[in-house]
């Protein structure tokens, strides 16, 4: 009975996110096709009014645009269940050899980040939680409130620039260090980054544990357990802090799926070659099977995480686990 | 079937997606999990519980009472002032008037902000850019509201292949990278302000939907409604007098948390190149074109940098005020 | 243009005709301070950084136009000719070359020795082979259209080869100096020349990292003096502020900007040492004579009339670069008082319109793209700004580069802000737009019988002073009618290191000194 109610939520669950994913395909495709401009003269600019028309023929053949939109979709479509993404003519690459190099890499940036805000955050909102409306909370909630007000990309540029003025250093100048190749120096190209994109979603995690934390503790098991005498710590611990972990990651795991496409801004700040540079560049030289294929993988993973958060929660909370 | 389910306790609030991914806010139930039951998780079914007070005449002193709506307002009303003396041409300069005898001038007694490389006046510009971007995130969040709301509500109340329907399109829009999707959008028409309103306007709809469908679907199950049914009232009629009244609240909290958020992603979109086109200033063009004067010419990123995060702070704090004044479990606990 | 990268065009090819003038010889320009020849016996080898915005689109030189593309290419392939650094054609893999008296045959002498990166040698077949498939439509080179004198190509022997014309071509030395019209390898394609570049040039691919960058080694068996640094790495950073900070902390040597801020923020905050290039590109207002009101000559002179090209420059460029007229080239240059309007003049421009029957002002859509270049929308607010006080509405229309381009060639637009590629000879930069046959006719929206006329005159004569006069003459017609409205030149920015040297920029944006540039 169980097993059988699992197993239809979580086929109905991969029918949706495929329904899903074959949206945004379609948006996806449209879109691009809507843009003006195509990859001839993405390449060619002004100078593809030079080419014959035998010329611009040989090349959109070349480039597969002389197809009709309804192939050209399809045979993408049908190309990606072959594990075929497509191909990048500007790197000459195959789109999968591609986001082998970018994903691992704004992966890593969304890692780090989540790391660092929920290191900030969490303390951050308990400590607020713990006295509110005290000068602490105050605190808490400055942070909180900066950290929804002030822009990535004017954080970014100053943090770097401000850093290459007194530190004399630049780590992201360096060529890109993989985390594989130079651990140290992949490190650091990453902190800064990292750190502006943390300072940011710190804030949400904040004011979530804060909220969680407050609630909770309005609870009446946690009254009882004062009543009865647990010490102080271990109430914050075992009961305060383990409640309020479903919302923590809630929010941690949206914020995550987000990361994978929102942090194009800092990746072009702090040249990072990500998935979100990717699309950027493939948008700008009209390379449709890059981008599709690439906003395709990313709401995959969204998708994914997202049902690794839900997942997440039957680990953690005890009340769900037990449906 | 009645949904109250026995969630594990969510933020009542929800909770915004951070300032420094422009990122979409935060639906406040994870996105996989789609389908007619809202999840365990989430908060918004207990909004119907008992239909929600009106915001009322009240609302303003209600506001008023939290510190942080109280100095939201402030700023806001400082920054509305500044927008209207613009608006009304008040200040000694207009925004779009070159002289290029005093380009690139410091803070004096004229140009309180200095002038820029055409020798407009900075001041006048950063009021002027206030009311374009806050026109901006205006139009796109009443779009998105009313919009969201409408098919919210459908959805919610039809059930069925509505619900399926608009469903399908909100999880197509929330897994696509919301950046990217307002850049796709700018990028196909001719850019103005408004066309940029509206891309950013189709990445907050699909909130809306989320928001207000959860609560609509514990709305029509409860008694008056139920019994308007039976009486076999004009569905039109069910949503507009018994339904949408519910949601203003939560209609409203969203709204104040979605203003600030549009802001800055305008102002992201402007800094990679596609938000307001130039002449007409924008808050987030402004710091844009400033960017290679910085070195020389500081006054041109600091004056709009500064009245951005200003109005998003403002913005931030009069919508946790709004949130206060319109539940009052929270008010209790601060 | 979408994004804020840098994806520029080199405005048209970088064909130019040379036995020209020299350029920097142009006297009172502020250009280039290339006085610093390669310091003679200099062979430290070092590893340079340059720091660039964007990836190359495209590792096959027929088909390279984006800036920084063309710059690879530049030093990883040969050509015919070459160019010298004032733009003089002097010889390349060709070391002498023969003209015909009826000069409808040319033939040039290959120079022997010479191989390609991978060892193979470089004979008249690979040439003849080149020449023959960039002339082949399938092969939609884009140097196509400026070898169409080309009637045949024949290779008597694996040092000679001859070019049967069709009739006199005066630029045709230079177009074969052109990158687009590189010498390959016959026995390569395009597919495996976008896997490994195989040119005669003076360095070679080393390794290449889409989006982060491309590096190339010295290339031992270049004919000419072996380059002197080991490797160069062009390094992909998107954003031109974070080129500076990485040149401010020592991670990259060398930049070419755009923008006079940015350059002038490197020489303040990086200490870099900022060579000016006076630019053959051109910016001007391309009004579309086909449209509406300006059909009206009377409305494009009040247009010429109202718009101060000294204030356009100031305000978008800071005043770096010069008031131009039609012809940029230092040899041919127009004069730019020499037009109805030479200072601004809002009463005639009253005038003026008060004879089109348009004394109460009229409406202008101008289109300009977003990004593609520094000063493009600026330029375009000047224009708007001082339009306004002659009455004339200027409706901004900013595009994305993908839709500029897209209306630009299908001319659907009453006037553009645009930055046209200037080529050395007038007639390769002008002949595509103003004779009736021209490529890009469409585009410049004006020609005339009396024109298609001078043109034709100009590319058979092979006597400078007739051509000068020529050229002087089709610039009188163009500025007397309005066509355009020409309003600057301004220059790029070389910036490098202190510890960088032997670098000497070009007015075509060509990097093929760096084979002459070393560091320590």
């Amino acid at each position: 009975m169980l097993t059988r109610i699992v197993h239809s939520s979580i086929t109905r669950r991969l029918v949706t996110a495929l329904g899903t994913l074959f949206g945004v395909a379609v948006l996806v495709f449209i879109m691009l096709r809507a843009i003006p401009g195509d990859q001839v003269t993405a390449q060619f600019g002004i100078e593809s009014g030079a080419l014959t028309p035998a010329q611009r023929a040989a090349l959109e053949s070349y480039y597969g645009l002389d197809q009709p939109l309804l192939v050209q979709f399809f045979s993408w479509l049908g190309n990606l269940f072959t594990g075929n993404l497509g191909f990048s003519a500007r790197a000459h690459l195959s789109v999968a050899e591609l986001t082998a190099q970018s994903l691992p890499v704004t992966v890593e940036l969304a890692v780090i980040t989540i790391v660092l805000s929920l290191v900030l955050g969490v303390p951050l909102g308990m400590l607020s939680a713990s006295k509110p409306n005290s000068a602490r909370d105050g605190l808490g909630q400055v942070v909180a409130l900066a950290g929804l007000s002030i822009p990535a990309f004017l954080l970014g540029s100053s943090v770097m620039a401000w850093v290459a003025t007194f530190w004399g250093q630049n780590p992201n100048g360096q060529a890109f260090a993989r985390l594989t190749d130079n651990p140290m120096l992949n490190l650091q190209q990453m902190i800064l980054p990292a750190g502006v994109l943390a300072f940011g979603i710190a804030a949400p995690i904040m004011r979530t544990t804060r909220t969680a934390v407050l609630d909770i503790r309005a609870k009446d098991f946690i009254r009882t357990a004062r009543a009865k005498g647990v010490p102080k710590a271990r109430i914050q611990m075992r009961h305060i802090l383990t409640n309020a972990l479903v919302p923590i990651t809630t929010m941690t795991g949206l914020q995550f799926g987000y990361l994978l496409g929102g942090a194009i801004v800092i990746e072009q700040i702090f040249s990072l070659p990500g998935i979100g540079r990717q699309v950027l560049v493939g948008i700008e030289q009209k390379e449709y099977a890059v981008v599709q294929s690439t906003i395709l993988i990313i709401a995959v993973c969204f998708v994914l995480v997202n049902l690794l958060t839900d997942m997440l929660y039957r680990v953690i909370d005890p009340r769900v686990r037990a449906l | 079937m009645t949904v109250t389910p026995p969630g594990p306790p969510m933020p009542s609030r929800p909770v915004p997606a951070s300032g420094a991914v422009p990122s979409r806010p935060m639906p406040s139930q994870p996105v996989s999990a789609p389908g007619p039951v809202p999840p365990p998780t989430s908060d918004t079914p207990k909004a119907p519980a008992k239909p929600r007070r009106r915001a009322g005449t009240n609302g303003l002193r209600q506001i008023l009472r939290s510190r942080a709506g109280a100095a939201g307002l402030v700023i806001v009303a400082l920054i509305g002032l500044l927008c209207l003396a613009s608006a009304c041409g008040w200040l000694p300069f207009e925004p779009n008037t070159q002289d290029p005898l005093v380009r690139l001038q410091g803070p004096s007694q004229t140009h309180w902000f200095g002038t820029d490389r055409f020798g407009r006046d900075v001041f006048a510009r950063v009021a002027a850019g206030v009311v374009n971007s806050s026109l901006i995130a205006l139009v796109a969040v009443a779009f998105s509201a009313l919009v969201g709301t409408l098919a919210g509500v459908a959805a919610g109340f039809f059930r069925g292949a509505t619900d399926a329907s608009v469903s399908g399109v909100t999880n197509v829009l929330f897994a696509f990278p919301p950046l990217l999707l307002a850049l796709a959008l700018a990028s196909v028409f001719t850019r103005n302000w408004f066309t940029v309103a509206v891309a950013i306007a189709v990445v907050y709809t699909p909130i809306f939907i989320r928001v207000t469908r959860g609560p609509v679907l514990s709305l029509r199950e409860i008694e008056f409604v139920r019994a308007a049914r039976a009486a076999g009232r004009n569905a039109f009629a069910i949503m507009f007098h018994h339904i949408l009244p519910n949601l203003t609240s939560i209609v409203i909290v969203q709204v104040t948390l979605s203003l600030s958020w549009a802001v800055l992603t305008e102002a992201s979109l402007s800094f990679l190149g596609l938000g307001t086109p130039p002449p007409a200033p924008s808050l987030g063009s402004m710091i844009y074109e400033a960017r290679t004067l910085a070195a020389i010419a500081p006054w041109t990123m600091i004056a709009p940098g500064v009245v951005m995060v200003l109005l998003v702070v403002g913005l931030n704090l009069l919508g946790d005020g709004v949130r206060d004044a319109l539940d009052p479990q929270e008010r209790t606990r601060r | 243009m979408l994004i804020r990268t840098h994806k520029k065009h080199l405005p048209a090819a970088v064909a130019a005709i040379g036995a020209l003038a020299v350029l920097a010889g142009c006297s009172g320009t502020p250009s280039s301070t290339n006085s610093s020849t390669p310091p003679p016996g200099t062979s430290s080898g070092g590893n340079l950084v340059i720091g660039v915005t964007s990836d190359v689109d495209t590792l096959f030189p027929w088909k390279a136009t984006q800036f920084n593309t063309v710059n690879v290419m530049q030093v990883l392939y040969g050509t015919l000719t070459e160019y010298d650094q004032d733009l003089n054609v002097v010889p390349g893999i060709a070391e002498t070359w023969d003209v015909s008296d009826d000069r409808l045959s040319l033939t040039f002498h290959l120079r022997s020795g010479v191989k390609f990166a991978d060892g193979s040698d470089c004979d008249s077949a690979d040439v003849k082979s080149s020449l023959d498939k960039i002339r082949d439509e399938a092969t939609a080179a884009v140097a196509r259209s400026q070898l169409s004198s080309i009637e045949s190509v024949e290779a008597p022997d694996a040092a000679t080869i001859v070019l049967a014309l069709t009739s006199p071509d005066a630029g045709l030395l230079s177009s074969l100096a052109s990158i687009n019209t590189a010498i390959l390898s016959s026995d390569d394609t395009e597919e495996v020349l976008n896997e490994t570049p195989n040119g005669t040039g003076p360095f070679q691919l080393k390794e290449r990292k889409p989006s982060q960058s491309l590096t190339l080694a010295r290339n031992d068996n270049y004919w000419g003096d072996k380059a002197k640094l080991d490797t160069v790495e062009f390094r992909i950073i998107p954003d031109e502020t974070s080129i500076v900070t990485a040149m401010q902390s020592g991670n990259v040597q060398m930049s070419v900007f755009d923008d006079p801020l940015v350059a002038q923020s490197a020489a303040t905050s990086a200490n870099a040492t900022i060579q000016e290039q006076t630019q053959l590109a051109y910016h001007v207002l391309q009004l579309n004579a086909t449209k509406g009101d300006l059909t009206d000559i009377n409305v494009r002179l009040a247009i010429q009339c109202a718009i101060d090209r000294q204030q356009v420059l100031d305000s978008a460029a800071l005043g770096e670069g010069q008031v131009t007229g039609p012809v940029t080239s230092p040899a041919f240059r127009s004069d730019p008082a020499a037009r109805p309007c030479p200072e601004r003049d809002l009463d005639k421009a009253a005038e003026y319109l008060g004879k089109a029957g348009k004394a109460d002002g009229l409406t202008l859509k101008v289109m300009v793209s977003s990004g593609e270049y520094a000063t493009s929308v600026n330029e375009a607010q000047s224009i708007q700004a001082q339009l306004a006080e002659a009455k004339i509405t200027v409706e901004l229309e900013v595009l994305e580069s993908g839709a500029y381009v897209d209306r630009w060639l299908a001319a659907d637009f009453d006037a553009a802000v645009a930055l046209n590629g200037g080529r050395p000879d007038p007639d390769q930069a002008y002949s595509r737009y103003f004779t009736s046959t021209g490529n890009l006719n469409a585009v410049a929206g004006y020609s005339s019988p009396e024109l298609d006329d001078l043109f034709a005159k100009g590319k058979s004569s092979d006597n400078d002073a007739e051509r000068k006069q020529i050229y002087n003459q089709i610039s009188n017609i163009l500025e007397d009618n309005a066509v355009w409205v020409w309003l600057f030149t301004s220059f790029t920015y070389t910036a490098t290191t202190s510890n960088v040297q032997g670098y000497i920029p070009m007015a075509n944006d060509s990097m093929q000194y760096l084979r002459t540039t070393s560091i320590n």
